[in-house]
């Protein structure tokens, strides 16, 4: 019942998406009195107008030439409105295409070198630790290896925006250990959590049943989530995870003392390239793609995301995953 | 000895992939085209195939029809290991008969080798 009226609310939130012009002009590109919606409203008025028009002249005149001369117009009038909005459409289809060239030849162009990087200082550090090498030779090997996976990560990036744009972001749904996910993903974070002097911890039942999800994907978003309460809780804090399950889904929570989200920009948080300005002036690196991309994986995969902030108090974000109903 | 065909041409990628899997007591054959491929995959009859897409002479999706034609290849695992990502390549990939599909710059070295035990151990 519950995924039922999530799935009305986002059908509605489509439609209103669909007529929000403003939000049309932006995530084109382009001006609002450019966008295919104003086109077809304009086209929509314009008829009715000269439909009206036609009507009051046809009580007026019985001419058949007047009302042949006012019913081409209307069709002349149509047809000009009419190949103004295919050309804006033409134009976005190309446009589109174009994103999509750019994300083929970028994905390989790319991560090719970025793959040869991180490889040659894998085996650079794998020979590290069987020899003798200077304290200073290896940091360096590391800081390559670190700085080559951040390059590597903000091309996925990227690469899974203009997905999303184009629809075409693929994510499967097989039968997820969630706490599985979560303990990785812990493990993953301890190193940057050490360095600032911030305790992880996980609260979750001893077993939980698995989730429908695409695991990678998942452990994406919890990363992130993870990262950003690290990034954003000053030294010598804790963060806390916690895992529980309601009804038919599964429930995640990252609970953390940070630096929060000022209250007049909450409602911006999971917009595109959004990062509050308490954030910017405290850590200068950082996308805002993050936050986006997790929330559509998380949508995606049938889930919900959500988040509780006060400024300067810390936040808590969450998200449902659905319960697989498959035997794993 | 576990035998592994890279076919890949990036030289350095070849090489760093070849250095790590004979650290890890692999034996290992490289091909640097698609058709060079091919005819070590019929000569030194590996026991798994790593395969990129992007290739001189005969692409990573034509190697994989060749492969699977012959009789001598047809049973002989395919690991796709490549940066394309997009679903028609990946959907591709698997309708050819590739076994795994994987995105080289979303792997460190030693996943690959744990990706290859694992196919190993199912075929």
């Amino acid at each position: 019942m519950d995924q039922k009226r999530q799935k009305l609310k986002k059908k509605n939130m489509q439609v209103i998406n669909d007529l929000n012009l403003k939000k049309q002009a932006r995530d084109l590109g382009v001006k609002v009195w450019q966008t295919p919606g104003f086109m077809f409203i304009m086209l929509g008025v314009i008829a009715i107008v000269i439909m009206s028009a036609v009507f009051l002249i046809s009580q007026n005149y019985d001419d058949p030439e007047i009302l042949v001369l006012a019913e081409s117009f209307v069709v002349i009038v149509i047809l000009i409105v009419g190949n103004s909005v295919i050309s804006m459409v033409t134009q976005v289809t190309k446009l589109n295409r174009m994103k999509s060239e750019f994300v083929s030849v970028a994905s390989h162009q790319l991560r090719t070198p970025l793959s040869a990087i991180k490889w040659e200082t894998e085996l650079l550090l794998s020979k590290c630790r069987r020899r003798v090498v200077g304290d200073k030779q290896r940091q360096s090997i590391e800081n390559i290896n670190t700085l080559s996976i951040k390059m590597t990560h903000l091309i996925n990036d990227l690469l899974d925006v203009a997905r999303i744009d184009q629809h075409r972001l693929i994510i499967k749904k097989i039968p997820t250990d969630i706490i599985a996910v979560a303990k990785d993903s812990i493990k993953e974070a301890q190193s940057l959590a050490k360095k600032r002097h911030i305790e992880l911890a996980l609260s979750a039942p001893r077993k939980l049943p698995a989730v429908l999800a695409d695991p990678e994907k998942l452990q994406m978003v919890v990363e992130n989530l993870l990262n950003n309460s690290i990034k954003y809780t000053t030294n010598h804090g804790k963060i806390e995870l916690k895992l529980t399950k309601k009804d038919a889904l599964i429930i995640f929570n990252i609970k953390d003392s940070g630096v929060g989200i000022p209250a007049e920009q909450q409602n911006r948080i999971f917009d595109k390239f959004f990062r509050s300005d308490n954030i910017v002036k405290y850590q200068t690196e950082g996308t805002g793609l993050g936050l986006y991309i997790a929330k559509n994986i998380i949508e995606q995969m049938g889930g919900r995301i959500w988040f509780e902030s006060v400024e300067n108090l810390g936040s808590i974000f969450s998200f449902s995953i659905p319960i697989s109903k498959q035997k794993e | 000895m576990t035998k592994i065909l890279i076919v890949e041409d990036e030289l350095t990628l070849n090489k760093a992939l070849e250095e790590f899997l004979v650290e890890e007591k692999f034996e290992v054959f490289s091909a640097f085209d698609g058709e060079d491929g091919i005819k070590m995959a019929k000569e030194k009859s590996p026991d798994l195939i790593l395969l990129d897409i992007i290739l001189p002479k005969k692409d990573g999706f034509e190697v994989l029809d060749y492969l699977k034609l012959d009789k001598k290849t047809q049973k002989i695992p395919v690991v796709l290991l490549t940066n394309l990502e997009s679903a028609e390549d990946i959907e591709k990939a698997f309708n050819k008969g590739a076994t795994t599909y994987l995105v080289k710059a979303n792997y460190r070295l030693e996943d690959i080798v744990k990706k290859i035990k694992e196919t190993l151990k199912c075929a």
